[in-house]
């Protein structure tokens, strides 16, 4: 009796202490699914403060993430949520916080500054975000005055709109075969410039539309090896503007990953056009562009959306040149924020730094998606 | 079934006349009162995995032979999991239909669960407690969970098999006799071609116990020296592995062939249930239901009771792993496979390994209280069963239910079956649209059985529910999309808005919409027609055979030894009171 | 049974048949497509008659003695047939073709391409097929016009005898846009398409700028091809602007003929505007 007495009570106490142990330890898996190290941890010292707010963020606790901050009192938490998630659907919207990193900037004993780096995961890739971070000792524990980006706010006003759009037609399935139909539309490869890089090869170039009516277009490119053989095809996916009005042009990159430019003998390229419904608005201005040359090297600027349509994503891609005119390369952002009416929305696009200093001049377009629309 | 039911070991437990045990017939009566309708409206349907058995039994139907299906995966093996009640509900689904013939194989193992714990029960518990803990599998929320929420056909198939394949271990064992070695081995054989993983865990969770019982039992008994006993159990042991190795050929071939080598993906019954209170509602309370406040009774029994210590060890283990996350036991016992394996199914062995336990509680509880003690008893059990067939109502697999059959015509007309598709938005609504389409998919429900790179690379699950899994996800399901051309892949049916700025910026088209633009089908021009793919992973003609031949075989061949009657002996059935002793001793504490 | 048979003189005046004595059928050469015929026979009992051809295959029961009567359009495909007679223990068989009807009922035309720019020299091409009311391609040389005209051109008219059911030709877009009715005909048959012809690349593109508050608003001229014909609205032209190693692009669309944009003003900016490969003019402005 005594025995089985003993094996109870030891039974029920090694489930409790395994508990505990599983719970102020937990596994790998365990700590995903509870929403990240340093869950419900202490604010003691102003990592910590960072870090339980970055938690908190990645969560989706906004409301919590809120009560915790110091400068509250300055913004509702409508406008916390906003500017984290965007006040209008845009990649911020849906965008969940991957990974963090906290760096000290400044620390002494009332005060630090963090800067706190989020790479938000959405459905077209993942975008950074830097925020510096005033933290103030209150007591025993450090509280973050959150540094708001201010909604902007578009002036009442009246945009007038003059419709551009194309539709299109099709024959029929049931009509004669020998009915006519549309012909796709006419577009043209007027640069291709393999380069050759660590992980792999990547071939850029610019197509243009040479037709007057829109087209929908890709490219597919095809190394051929010495003997004819295929060594790899890929296509251009979201390294291009798919949609090309009249006499527009588009840069494109394809990459090859493992393949070295020595085993290729030649490059087959196949552009892709099909004639598609499409409107010529919004029309965006790119404004301000600079390039900042080796070591961070990048291309900065500002988007401005001339129309009276709100683009909810935008993708800049910018097609950078030598000296000559010549292809260097290609590259391209999402916009976390949507476009708001003449609301400027900066951008920033990183440059190889090995290929910098050959680049003198850039050319950037921008294609946009519209919640809704079909175009 | 009069085959199981004999056979058994008679036990007494008290030298004082006691109450009969409840009949069987009115066991399954009560089965079939509260599970029929159920199945018979289709609730299970709405789980998260009875479309996929049913989808994998469509192949079945007009494949018997050939395990190769190209509907998921661009081509995948159906040899990457155990096909017994699948094929089950193909044979069956000739006279009836898919859908009723998995309710019918539903419903028999249901029913097999019943015989099976009682039998099982047997071994440590009197006849009386035997029904009652026979009883208490039909009302166990564990079971309900798995049929209605979790749709787990094969798991709960292969634990009746087993638990009715445990009497004959034990007999075998003690008493050598060549009858029970050869039902002994028929069923195991027959439970692993139902589900592996529970004849390999299963294995330390009841068969150590009941191996244990042997030893504590066998007292002064001639037939079980040690030497005997440790004999033949490692006889057994041996021809079972041979037997499933056999039976299971193309399954082992296959794994040894293809590893699982994949990033784990994240499955939720590996939280914490504390840290993660929504996932401990769905993995504790909602399978163990009335049963948590039993908890420490059980364990006070289960200790006092010298007999029932192996199966308290056994039903404990088998409880801290179902725990998952809760506790480090999981990760430490089973290492990297912790994160490839989910637990719901081992909470639901704890619970059958607590039903004996129970039923000895059970029965002591009513003849001392009588009608005080079966009226609560009866509202927890229909409670914790009434909870967890709601709980698919509660907490359904997928948030809204629509109909996939729109989608399954569009894709079987004009020719858009030349090509591959792939679904967003469509949750496990995947497998129901994968048996009515002809078309294939790149994506499919089966993590062990997927191949491609894209898919096994970075951790997500089905391509269909890319964005619950973030990053992984997502990045899975842009390398896909970029090698479209290379799979064929020229349909991507949308039904959440979430994916439209992908598809719309990487070069995908809005090309048609259904069931009021709230299904959008999205087309990528220049995209070749799908080919064949992954053709060294397609199992030789043999393998097929074996495949549509064994398994199968194993279960009918189980049908037919359990038809062999068992002789009575009394050697080994009338002549040990050890468990009256003890429970006359339980009887006390309780 | 031992059955003879004489396919007989055709009801319809189409043809006359002889007397089959031996297992081949005697069968006239050939009948006209959707043509009516009766074939009478002789001998007694009863037979089972086929007739199988490209896409069909009859089957009559016949009364040997009675004849067999064939409505208009029952052979309607152009082709070799191969005709059968069972009775019993014996096959007949016999041999002929159905030829498409001498009468054109349509045309096939197929038109490319279904736009192009304006000048371009044998840039139209048409294909006709001619058929007959049972869409059999009439292999008999016919003479087929074509016409192109444009409202605004000279209309170019050519005739093409068909080889083979097909005629062909080239055709010349004309120096104005517009929509050109390009049309087949062969006898009182006709098909028409319509081809567009459109506007080639800008020829000269100019633009002007003034001040506009703190911008600059920046307008091409009504933009032309080298044709004189306006380029279609929609057409991206794309305005540069540069200064203290800066630079905003704008990608405007045409509207009205005009492509207009404001950009901020800096003194000292060079401005530059192009529309694909086609360079415009450059500005420097300095604040007017």
């Amino acid at each position: 009796m005594a025995k089985g007495i003993l094996i109870a009570v030891s039974i029920g106490i090694a489930t409790v202490l395994l508990i505990v142990i599983g719970t102020i330890w937990p596994v790998s898996t365990a700590v995903f699914f509870a929403g990240g190290p340093g869950l419900g941890g202490s604010a003691s010292t102003p990592i910590a403060a960072s870090r339980r707010l970055a938690n908190e963020i990645h969560q989706h606790a906004l409301a919590k993430a809120y009560s915790s901050l110091g400068n509250k009192a300055q913004f509702t938490e409508q406008e916390f949520v906003s500017d984290l998630t965007g006040s209008t659907l845009s990649l911020r919207t849906y965008a969940t916080l991957d990974t963090y990193e906290v760096r000290p900037l400044h620390e002494s004993a009332n005060e630090a500054e963090i800067a706190l780096r989020m790479h938000w995961s959405t459905v077209v890739g993942t975008f950074e975000e830097t925020r510096d971070l005033h933290l103030v000792k209150n007591g025993d524990h450090w509280v973050v005055d959150w540094p708001l980006v201010k909604k902007p706010v578009v002036p009442p006003q009246v945009f007038a709109v003059n419709y551009l759009r194309w539709d299109v037609i099709y024959r029929g399935a049931g009509d004669d075969w020998g009915s006519q139909d549309v012909d796709a539309p006419h577009v043209r490869i007027i640069d291709m410039h393999p380069v050759n890089r660590a992980e792999g090869v990547v071939v850029l170039g610019e197509l243009l539309n040479e037709d007057v009516v829109p087209a929908y277009v890709s490219v597919r490119a095809t190394l051929l090896a010495k003997n004819g053989s295929v060594l790899a095809s890929e296509d251009s996916f979201d390294k291009i503007s798919h949609t090309l009005l009249p006499k527009q042009v588009t840069p494109f990159l394809i990459r090859f990953p493992g393949v070295d430019i020595s085993q290729i003998a030649s490059i087959r390229m196949d552009p892709i056009s099909v004639l598609v419904s499409a409107s010529a608005d919004p029309v965006i201005e790119v404004q301000n562009q600079k390039f900042n040359g080796p070591p961070a090297a990048s291309l900065n600027g500002q988007l401005s959306n001339q129309s009276g349509q709100i683009v909810n994503i935008a993708h800049v891609l910018t097609t950078f040149y030598d000296k000559n005119g010549q292809l260097v390369w290609v590259a391209g952002q999402y916009i976390d924020r949507a476009l708001l009416p003449q609301t400027p929305v900066d951008f920033h696009i990183p440059v190889p730094a090995d290929l910098a200093k050959n680049i003198a001049n850039e050319r950037t377009v921008v294609a946009s998606y519209r919640s809704g629309s079909s175009d | 079934m009069r085959g199981l039911l004999r056979g058994t070991v008679k036990r007494t437990e008290s030298v004082a006349p006691a109450a009969p045990p409840i009949p069987m017939y009115l066991i399954i009566m009560a089965a079939f009162a509260i599970h029929l309708p159920l199945l018979i409206k289709e609730l299970p349907l709405a789980s998260y995995d009875a479309n996929f058995h049913i989808f994998f039994a469509s192949h079945y139907v007009h494949h018997w032979f050939n395990p190769w299906n190209l509907k998921w995966f661009a081509g995948f093996s159906q040899t990457t999991y155990p096909p017994l009640p699948q094929q089950w509900v193909a044979l069956i689904s000739r006279l009836i239909g898919l859908n009723m013939a998995y309710m019918a194989v539903q419903m028999a193992v249901i029913v097999l669960l019943a015989v099976g714990v009682y039998r099982f029960s047997l071994l440590w518990v009197s006849p009386r407690a035997a029904s009652f803990a026979a009883l208490a599998s039909v009302f166990l929320g564990s079971e309900s969970f798995l049929v209605y929420s979790a749709g787990q056909l094969a798991t709960t198939s292969a634990a009746p098999i087993y638990l009715n394949a445990l009497p004959f271990l034990f007999q075998w064992v003690r008493y050598g006799k060549w009858r029970s070695f050869v039902k002994a081995s028929v069923l195991f054989t027959a439970a692993a071609a139902a589900h592996h993983a529970t004849l390999i865990f299963g294995s330390f969770f009841f068969a150590v116990p009941v191996l244990a019982l042997v030893f504590l039992d066998r007292g002064d008994d001639e037939s079980a020296s040690t030497s005997g006993v440790v004999a033949r159990t490692v006889t057994i042991v041996v021809f079972v592995a041979i037997a499933i190795a056999i039976v299971l050929l193309p399954f082992w071939i296959s794994l040894i062939r293809y590893p699982v080598t994949q990033t784990p993906i994240p499955h939720a019954s590996r939280a914490n249930y504390i840290l993660s209170p929504q996932w401990g509602m769905n993995y504790f309370v909602v399978p163990y239901g009335a049963l948590i406040l039993a908890l420490p009774f059980l364990v006070v029994r289960g200790a006092m009771v010298p007999r029932l210590r192996p199966l308290l060890f056994g039903f404990w283990l088998a409880f801290l792993v179902g725990l998952g996350g809760t506790t480090p036991v999981g990760r430490v016992l089973l290492g990297r496979a912790f994160e490839v394996l989910t637990y719901e199914r081992f909470s639901y062995w704890a619970t059958l390994l607590a039903l004996p336990i129970l039923g000895s509680i059970t029965a002591d509880l009513v003849d001392r209280f009588h009608t005080r003690a079966i009226i609560p008893l009866s509202l927890l059990a229909a409670g914790t069963c009434a909870l967890a067939v709601s709980w698919s109502t509660f907490h359904p697999a997928d948030a809204a239910n629509f109909d996939v059959q729109p989608v399954a015509q569009w894709l079987n007309r004009d020719g858009h079956y030349d090509f591959r598709y792939v679904t967003l938005g469509f949750g496990n609504k995947l497998s129901r649209l994968a048996v009515l389409t002809r078309a294939n998919s790149v994506d499919g429900e089966s993590n062990s059985a997927r191949m491609l790179p894209e898919l096994t690379k970075y951790g997500g699950g089905a391509l269909t529910s890319s964005k619950y899994y973030e990053k992984a996800g997502l990045d899975s399901l842009r390398a896909m999309l970029h090698h479209a051309d290379h799979y064929g892949l020229k349909w991507v049916i949308v039904r959440d808005s979430y994916y439209d700025p992908l598809l719309h910026f990487a070069g995908w088209r809005q090309v048609d919409s259904l069931e009021d633009k709230t299904i959008t089908i999205w087309s990528k021009d220049g995209v070749p027609p799908a080919v064949p793919m992954n053709s060294e992973q397609i199992p030789p003609h043999w393998q097929g055979v074996l495949w549509g031949t064994l398994p199968f075989g194993s279960s009918i061949l189980a049908i037919l030894v359990l038809l062999i009657p068992e002789s009575r002996d009394s050697e080994w059935d009338e002549d040990d009171t050890s468990v009256a002793q003890a429970n006359l001793l339980s009887g006390r504490t309780v | 049974m031992n059955a003879r048979f004489l396919l007989g003189a055709l009801v319809l005046g189409v043809a006359s048949v002889s007397l089959a004595q031996s297992g081949s059928l005697s069968l006239p050469p050939t009948f006209v497509a959707g043509s009516a015929f009766s074939l009478p026979t002789t001998g007694s009992g009863k037979a089972v008659f086929y007739i199988v051809g490209p896409g069909q295959a009859l089957r009559r029961d016949v009364d040997l003695g009675e004849p067999v009567s064939f409505p208009a359009g029952t052979l309607y495909n152009a082709g070799h047939y191969v005709a059968i007679l069972s009775s019993g223990a014996s096959t007949e068989t016999g041999q002929f073709d159905v030829v498409p009807a001498a009468q054109p009922e349509k045309i096939s035309f197929l038109a490319k391409p279904s736009r192009l720019p304006v000048g371009l020299h044998n840039g139209i091409s048409g294909a006709a097929y001619i058929f007959d009311a049972y869409h059999n391609l009439i292999l008999k040389p016919l003479p087929v016009s074509f016409e192109l005209s444009n409202q605004s051109s000279t209309v170019q008219a050519r005739t093409v005898t068909t080889r083979n059911g097909v005629a062909w030709t080239e055709m010349d877009s004309a120096t104005k846009q517009g929509s050109a009715k390009f049309v087949a005909r062969v006898g009182d048959i006709s098909s028409t398409r319509v081809i567009a012809e459109v506007p080639g690349d800008p020829c000269r593109l100019v633009m002007t700028a003034r001040p506009d508050g703190k911008n600059v608003e920046l307008q091409t001229a009504p933009l032309r091809d080298c044709g004189g014909n306006p380029v279609p609205d929609g057409t991206i032209v794309t305005f540069t602007e540069s200064y203290n190693g800066m630079q905003s692009t704008v990608d405007a669309p045409l509207k009205q003929g005009i492509a207009k944009v404001e950009m901020p003003a800096y003194n000292g900016a060079r401005i530059s505007v192009a529309s694909g490969v086609v360079a415009g003019n450059e500005i420097r402005w300095n604040g007017r």
